[in-house]
């Protein structure tokens, strides 16, 4: 599903990714953790397309393309989902339309036929129905006013719309009580298939209590510095990423 | 000989020519508001970018272009589908500057009791005594000579009054259309409108102009505005001249005790649009909203100067004008508050916000307050932004293409002040309008 080999990649003159390699296939899931500043997000950014970020060398393929060359669209039409750390608020776009638009744009990718908007209206009911989201939210400008939580649960919505192959969630846990925490997870694990990957980026171990991963890397100086199973989250929480470090400088 | 003369000494060659021919020619008091008029406009003279309030608004198409008084148009009919107001409005037509008999355009057979509508040329003849107080009021033209050129020349306009509570039924929408004579010279008109609600009265007004011709075609209109006590007017402004269009508009509104004036004002093309607007809330408790909400592109100018007289307590004004532009528009806003001595309670608020899509675009904006008295609430703020790079790979994030992305943009920042509009069908008319306008070319500039 995807392959990194090597990665590195700058931001102006700030290397961040430095040989960053990753295996992931369909149906698993990832989770990367990592002290702050380690490149998480620019992983995330880099791997959906952000301007700003320079690959300068190695390669990620995605399906067996070079998913690098991709503009941000196409990687979404083919089926790569970044659910972001922090959604932006788009002021005077309602979420029914901006889902509508990406639902239709991923069909047209298809070779498929626009869906009706009254059929559409109730297949995205049915999707805010996993996330527990009140449908009043999709008349609503998209992540405008919403709170943390909401927007999260906005996020795995579209996922849900979308039916990405490959989900990235950055920091998806970040700023959410446990409710909240416990919803979003809950609509993630509704989503689970044995042809969907997700690499979950993370901070804590706390999502991964809701959402078993298959594999746990440490990102660190933008490198995976060392990969398990799920009790690598464990250890990382109790002990902290401390003894990661002194390994690495050791070896 | 014509050619030798200055451009500000033509229109005073017009006038004399002219005068004798104007409607209500042989009325003594009104030919004194004419020449006087005429006095204030050959005072100041012609704008030029040196000319306080005109520094940002080249005016070279008005004062280069050899304009000649519009006749009637070569053709007609041609502009029935540009119209955005829908035809269940009651209607006034005004093509090349003479107002359309009811029936023959216009359809305001069915006005209500207590409501006037007609032709300002018709009204003069008819009963000129009921239009002396308003012809004759006095106010300063300074920094609007093309507001003293249209009350010294005007071949015609409207008069709208509604009597005491009365409420006009459904929207009147005064439209506008210009095109081209026999001749296909570039032709002017200058008009004037009053619109007078008396108290509790109440009215909506849907004025546009639409342009048709080929040869540039100059309207320049006063329209004076009387709200008595507790009236409420909502007045739509949709200008949509052709790319060869100017308009100058000046406006002048006294607001009573409690009224309301509120507009919007909409422009979605033309070569130069310069709309003054001056409100004075002269009531306690007055209040206006002005929006306004400009599509700017090519190398089309437009310009909003508004002053509000804050001169009675507890007065409120909410102002937000926008405008979008592309490749090499230009926007110029003023926006001045004015709170007089004893203005106390004055809650007033006015914004400008602008979204750049070209950096050939230019924008100039000015919100200002002068504040005479000490307990009030005064906000301003102007803003020049562009596109958010974070919003569009958001959406791009999410399959949505590059110049769909734009689009949504900025559609989003345009329809604020589309909600605005209490008109259901003409806020759908508007929608459709500004989906028209979206920016084709700052989409091939940004590749």
């Amino acid at each position: 599903m995807l392959k990194i080999t090597d990665l590195h990649a700058k931001i102006g003159d700030k290397v961040i990714l430095k040989g960053l390699s990753l295996h992931v296939k369909p149906g698993e899931i990832h989770a990367i953790m990592g002290p702050n500043g380690s490149g998480k997000s620019t992983l995330s950014y880099v791997l959906a397309g952000r301007d700003g970020y320079e690959v300068t060398s190695g390669s990620a393929l995605y399906q067996g393309q070079d998913l690098l060359t991709m503009a941000p669209e196409v990687r979404a039409r083919e089926g790569v989902f970044l659910a972001f750390q922090y959604p932006v608020e788009i002021p005077g776009v309602s979420n029914k339309y901006f889902l509508k638009a990406a639902y239709n744009a991923l069909r047209k990718h298809r070779g498929e036929p626009e869906m009706d908007a009254g059929v559409f209206l109730k297949f995205i009911k049915e999707k805010a129905k996993l996330v527990e989201m009140d449908p009043a939210f999709l008349n609503r400008s998209v992540n405008e006013g919403f709170s943390g939580g909401e927007k999260k649960r906005n996020e795995i919505l579209q996922m849900a719309v979308l039916e990405p192959k490959l989900a990235l969630l950055d920091e998806t846990d970040s700023g959410l009580d446990i409710d909240a925490l416990k919803i979003v997870a809950g609509g993630i694990n509704k989503l689970r298939d044995p042809k969907r990957s997700v690499v979950l980026v993370t901070h804590y171990q706390r999502l991964l209590d809701y959402i078993v991963p298959d594999f746990v890397h440490v990102l660190s100086g933008g490198r995976i510095v060392k990969s398990g199973g799920k009790d690598l989250a464990l250890q990382l929480e109790k002990e902290g990423y401390g003894w990661i470090e002194a390994e690495k400088a050791a070896a | 000989m014509t050619a030798t003369l200055n451009p500000t000494d033509r229109f005073t060659a017009l006038f004399e020519r002219e005068k004798s021919r104007l409607p209500g020619a042989g009325i003594a008091w009104l030919a004194q508001a004419r020449a006087e008029a005429l006095a204030a406009f050959e005072a100041q003279g012609l704008p030029h970018t040196r000319f306080e309030g005109w520094r940002h608004t080249p005016a070279r198409v008005l004062t280069e272009t050899d304009f000649v008084p519009a006749e009637r148009p070569a053709a007609r009919g041609g502009h029935a589908g540009k119209i955005l107001c829908p035809v269940t409005f009651h209607r006034v037509l005004v093509y090349n500057g003479r107002v359309q008999p009811n029936g023959e355009g216009s359809v305001y057979g069915e006005i209500p009791k207590g409501v006037q509508v007609s032709s300002l040329a018709d009204a003069l003849r008819d009963a000129p005594e009921a239009l002396k107080a308003a012809l004759t009021r006095g106010f300063s033209t300074d920094g609007m000579p093309f507001a003293a050129l249209a009350s010294a020349l005007f071949c015609d306009g409207i008069v709208v009054r509604v009597a005491r509570h009365v409420r006009l039924d459904k929207p009147l929408n005064v439209l506008y259309v210009s095109d081209d004579s026999a001749s296909g010279r570039p032709q002017m008109t200058h008009l004037r409108a009053l619109v007078l609600l008396e108290d509790g009265a109440s009215a909506e007004i849907v004025t546009e102009s639409v342009g048709g011709g080929r040869a540039p075609f100059w309207m320049n209109i006063l329209t004076q505005i009387e709200l008595g006590e507790g009236a409420s007017l909502k007045h739509y402004r949709l200008q949509r001249e052709n790319a060869s269009g100017v308009q100058t508009a000046g406006t002048f509104v006294e607001v009573g005790r409690a009224a309301r004036y509120e507009s919007h004002a909409f422009n979605f093309g033309g070569a130069l649009a310069r709309h003054d607007l001056r409100v004075r809330l002269a009531g306690e408790g007055a209040e206006c909203a002005l929006n306004g909400l400009a599509l700017v592109r090519g190398e089309e100018i437009v310009d909003h100067h508004t002053a509000v007289e804050h001169a009675a307590a507890g007065g409120t004004t909410r102002e937000l004008y926008k405008a979008v532009l592309d490749e090499r528009g230009r926007f110029v806003f003023d926006g001045l508050v004015d709170v007089r001595p004893g203005a106390q309670q004055t809650d007033a608020s006015v914004y400008n916000k602008n979204l750049l899509l070209s950096e050939d675009a230019d924008v100039h904006t000015n919100p200002e307050f002068k504040i005479l008295a000490d307990d009030v609430s005064c906000k301003h703020g102007g803003a020049i932004g562009q596109l958010s790079a974070e919003s569009m790979f958001y959406l791009r994030s999410r399959g949505i293409g590059e110049s769909e992305a734009r689009r949504m943009l900025v559609y989003a920042f345009g329809s604020e002040m589309i909600e605005r509009v209490g008109l259901e069908p003409l806020k759908e008319a508007l929608t459709a309008a500004l989906h028209a306008r979206m920016p084709e070319a700052a989409e091939e500039a940004a590749r």
